[in-house]
């Protein structure tokens, strides 16, 4: 349901930029630039919301709009001409619509008899002999005509219009409209169903010949199939719709039975229902085919049950500019060729209150920023170097300078975030073929959609957790049996969560399935030659095998996964985008797969301080205060190392030159300044650097690309003096120094980390 | 040389992918289908014995559905494929 509604959200936003064209046509109508085009346009804008409300069932809306359409399709072909008057009521029918929209979104009321009034005076502009003009002003009048309108909510096109009635294409061919009427008048008891299956309706194991089977049930049915679409037998995929059916049936039976049987299959089948037959449907079907190449393409084919997916095509297109509500200009309005599918028309209407930007644009005004910051830097330090007092004018002008610069980085930086729900969305999904395609039950669990990050690292979460998830329900879940043998659901649960931490954005996924078999991992990791048989490996240690190139512990190779190509490429992707990923896991219990990332690729607030000469910068989120440590606050442990008691706790002392091999020896910590900082994993640790320079906002410049990984360090920086900083990276600076004396450290451990 | 196809009980949507294969592999060749043991005809699988008609008649082979089961022959009915599977004077031209 989620997903429905996700889609329904798609279409009032595209119901908005709908309606804007709409307008913007209309007003460029009204300056006299009515070209076919404009008309075009805005027709396919009523359209398209009228598709689009009838795959939801937007029973009024779809009303309103087919009465809209119907005139707008009369004056595009022609058949009425398009005066200074038709154009205001059509644009007082836009903003009828527009309410009718915003009604449908849940947003206000519709005037109902305002609407009634506005659908009478529009039936009365397409046919002026069935009401007089003047029927408009009564709604009393005006209502029973409304009534009589049968409404017919997925796209096709209403039985009672007869110029309608081929049901099959608005073809502007011309069709001798007193045949039609009168194979109406005849055929009361005859409906034409069109019935195009998607290949989701197969997939989804439902079956066409059912449905025809069931149609069968209402009446004697004769069905033609189309073929015209299938292509050859190489070029076939097997498992892809292409055969459509128009099915002639003959009952006394109303379309909401008819409706009924394709009750199952909403979405998965495009269908259209019209009364009357259509022997002219299968001529012109083959005239299509042979005679009219040019026409051949349905340019308007009615989008009937399931709208949504063809929506989007109009979406990204337009991105490469912002649009202004500039005034309506006709010519560069429907640029696009006429045959082109629902095109998207650039109408620039006003009030628009969404802009699509050119991501570029963005990141160069964010690379923009940076500079700013680092110029702010540089100045302050020249500044600084002048010795000009802190309460001069010069001094406060430059506070205010990096607030102002402050301020301009968090703004840009809100354009680019995002929800993470855009990822999230189509997990379910996923979860639900994986789980199929392994006959295990799993359920899958989100938190946190809603959790902002930067739009660089969003678009690079989806492979590393669409691995994650399947790895959980591949591996971690167990089958429905073992799982019912283990005294559990037999329906396996799989949590995916965001949440912001430090400064940072964690998502986990966890599952609550068999856990890690270390046994089995140890003894695939050692046969594999991964690690040497004699080493004695923590619990960690071995969860953290999997993350080995060429690992797999799936007995056989699965579609899923289980190539050995999951982890060790999740672990990479996820480096490379500054973060770390870690795995708890229970026997029994389940696993849970950690995976921390840097919310912006950007900016960071970092103490800068000094530690053997060099200049580091640490980030401001991992630390809980500093100190300078007493000589009795510093217990030794071991051969080297020693402890810092802080408060009620003793923390492990670590010093940064040391293990970063700035230095062979450290000197006494009560010489230096003691960072308390603390892990992703909550963690304690006590850097020791020489001296604090102060705190300061610096833009992170990759070292990755500019130079390589190098551990214990995240990124590296520019100051404001122009030297080149490295960011610590804590975290593994901590598990660096877990690890025992760095000299000796063991390579494959290292590799395995 | 005429070479055959025995078509499963169920020509279902796991039908379809082997049943194309089938054909494919076979194409050039006389082909004689043998519709006997067909109880279920799905959309997908007609699709696949639509196109293979079509190639086969751009061949120019013979390619003929012999003995279909009532099952088919009812389904074909419905799917108003008949004519193109089950009459022998097909011709290849859409329909």
């Amino acid at each position: 349901m989620d997903e429905l509604e996700a889609i329904k959200v798609t279409f009032f936003q595209e119901c908005e930029e709908l309606l804007a064209d709409l307008e913007g046509g209309l007003l460029a109508m009204q300056d006299g630039n009515d070209d076919g085009d404009t008309v075009n346009a805005v027709f396919r804008a009523v359209h398209s919301i009228k598709g689009g409300a009838g795959a939801f069932g937007l029973e009024p809306l779809v009303r309103f709009a087919h009465v809209f359409e119907t005139l707008l399709d009369a004056l595009r072909s022609n058949e009425i001409p398009g005066t200074a008057d038709l154009t205001a009521v059509l644009l007082r029918a836009s903003d009828v619509l527009a309410d009718h929209v915003s009604a449908a979104r849940g947003l206000g009321m519709v005037d109902m008899d305002a609407s009634a009034a506005m659908a009478a005076e529009l039936k009365a502009w397409t046919d002026p002999s069935a009401a007089p003009i003047a029927a408009a002003a009564a709604p009393a009048e005006a209502e029973p005509e409304f009534e009589g309108f049968t409404p017919i909510v997925i796209g096709a096109d209403d039985g009672m219009d007869d110029d309608d009635d081929l049901g099959f294409d608005f073809q502007p061919m011309t069709i001798s409209l007193d045949a039609q009427a009168a194979d109406v008048a005849v055929l009361d008891n005859v409906w034409t169903v069109s019935i195009r299956p998607k290949s989701d309706l197969y997939r989804k194991a439902n079956e066409t010949g059912l449905l025809l089977r069931e149609l069968a049930r209402l009446g004697p049915i004769q069905a033609t199939l189309d073929d015209s679409a299938l292509p050859t037998l190489e070029f076939l995929d097997a498992e892809a719709a292409y055969v459509t059916w128009s099915v002639r049936l003959e009952t006394e039976q109303g379309e909401e039975a008819i409706r009924e049987v394709f009750e199952f299959v909403d979405g998965d089948c495009e269908l259209e229902i019209t009364r009357g037959a259509a022997p002219v449907a299968d001529v012109l079907a083959s005239l299509m085919d042979v005679a009219l190449p040019e026409p051949a393409t349905p340019v308007e084919a009615p989008i009937a049950v399931a709208p949504v997916a063809e929506a989007p095509p109009p979406a990204p297109v337009a991105v490469s500019a912002p649009v202004p509500a500039t005034p309506p200009v006709a010519a560069n309005a429907p640029a696009a060729a006429p045959a082109a599918k629902p095109a998207q028309i650039e109408v620039p209407g006003p009030g628009q209150s969404v802009i699509r930007v050119d991501p570029e644009r963005i990141d160069r005004l964010i690379d923009l920023v940076g500079e700013l910051v680092i110029n702010q830097a540089m100045l302050a330090q020249r500044v600084g170097e002048y010795g000009i007092a802190p309460s001069s004018n010069l001094a406060m002008g430059l506070d205010e300078l990096e607030q102002l610069t402050r301020e301009i980085q968090d703004s840009v930086m809100a354009i680019r975030a995002q929800p993470v729900k855009s990822v999230f969305q189509r997990m379910p999904r996923l979860v639900r073929e994986v789980a199929n395609m392994t006959g295990k039950q799993a359920r899958l669990v989100m938190d946190g959609e809603n959790t902002e990050v930067d739009k660089t690292v969003i678009e690079r979460l989806a492979d590393p957790i669409t691995h994650m998830l399947r790895n959980a329900i591949d591996h971690g879940l167990e089958s429905p049996e073992e799982r019912k043998a283990a005294g559990k659901n037999p329906e396996g649960v799989v949590r995916l969560a965001a949440l912001h931490r430090s400064g940072r954005i964690v998502i986990e996924v966890q599952d609550d399935g068999k856990g890690i078999n270390r046994e089995r991992v140890l003894s695939i990791a050692v046969k594999k030659g991964l690690i040497s048989p004699d080493l004695t490996l923590t619990d960690e240690e071995i969860d953290n095998l999997i993350f080995l190139p060429g690992f797999s512990t799936a007995d056989k190779i699965s579609d899923v996964s289980g190539r050995g190509v999951g982890m060790d490429v999740v672990k990479r992707s996820v480096q490379a985008l500054g973060g770390r990923i870690s795995i708890a896991s229970r026997p029994g219990l389940g696993s849970t797969f950690t995976l921390s990332l840097p919310l912006t690729l950007a900016v960071l607030d970092g103490m800068v301080v000094d530690v053997a000469g060099e200049t580091l910068v640490i980030p401001l989120a991992c630390i809980v205060e500093s100190l300078r440590p007493k000589a009795e606050e510093i217990r030794p442990l071991g051969p080297t190392g020693s402890v810092l008691a802080v408060r009620d706790s003793f923390v492990p002392l670590i010093d940064v030159g040391l293990t970063l091999n700035y230095r062979d020896r450290s000197p006494p910590p009560t010489e230096g300044v003691v960072l308390l900082v603390e892990g992703e994993d909550g963690s304690r640790a006590a850097l020791v650097a020489d001296a604090i320079h102060g705190q300061r906002q610096v833009v992170i410049k990759s070292l990755e690309q500019n130079y390589q990984q190098v551990e214990g360090v995240a990124a590296a920086t520019i100051l404001g003096d122009g030297r080149v900083a490295l960011i610590l990276d804590v975290d593994a600076v901590i598990n660096l120094r877990r690890r025992g004396p760095p000299p000796p450290a063991d390579p494959t451990l290292i590799a395995a980390e | 040389m005429t070479t055959a196809i025995a078509l499963p009980e169920t020509l279902d949507l796991k039908a379809s992918g082997p049943l194309k294969q089938a054909f494919v592999e076979r194409r050039g060749q006389d082909i004689e289908v043998h519709a006997d043991q067909v109880r279920r005809l799905g959309g997908l699988c007609l699709q696949v014995l639509l196109a293979a008609r079509k190639a086969w008649a751009e061949d120019g082979k013979p390619f003929s559905i012999t003995a279909p089961s009532e099952a088919f022959v009812e389904t074909a009915r419905l799917f108003g494929a008949e004519g193109a599977l089950l009459q022998a004077d097909y011709q290849g031209a859409a329909s």
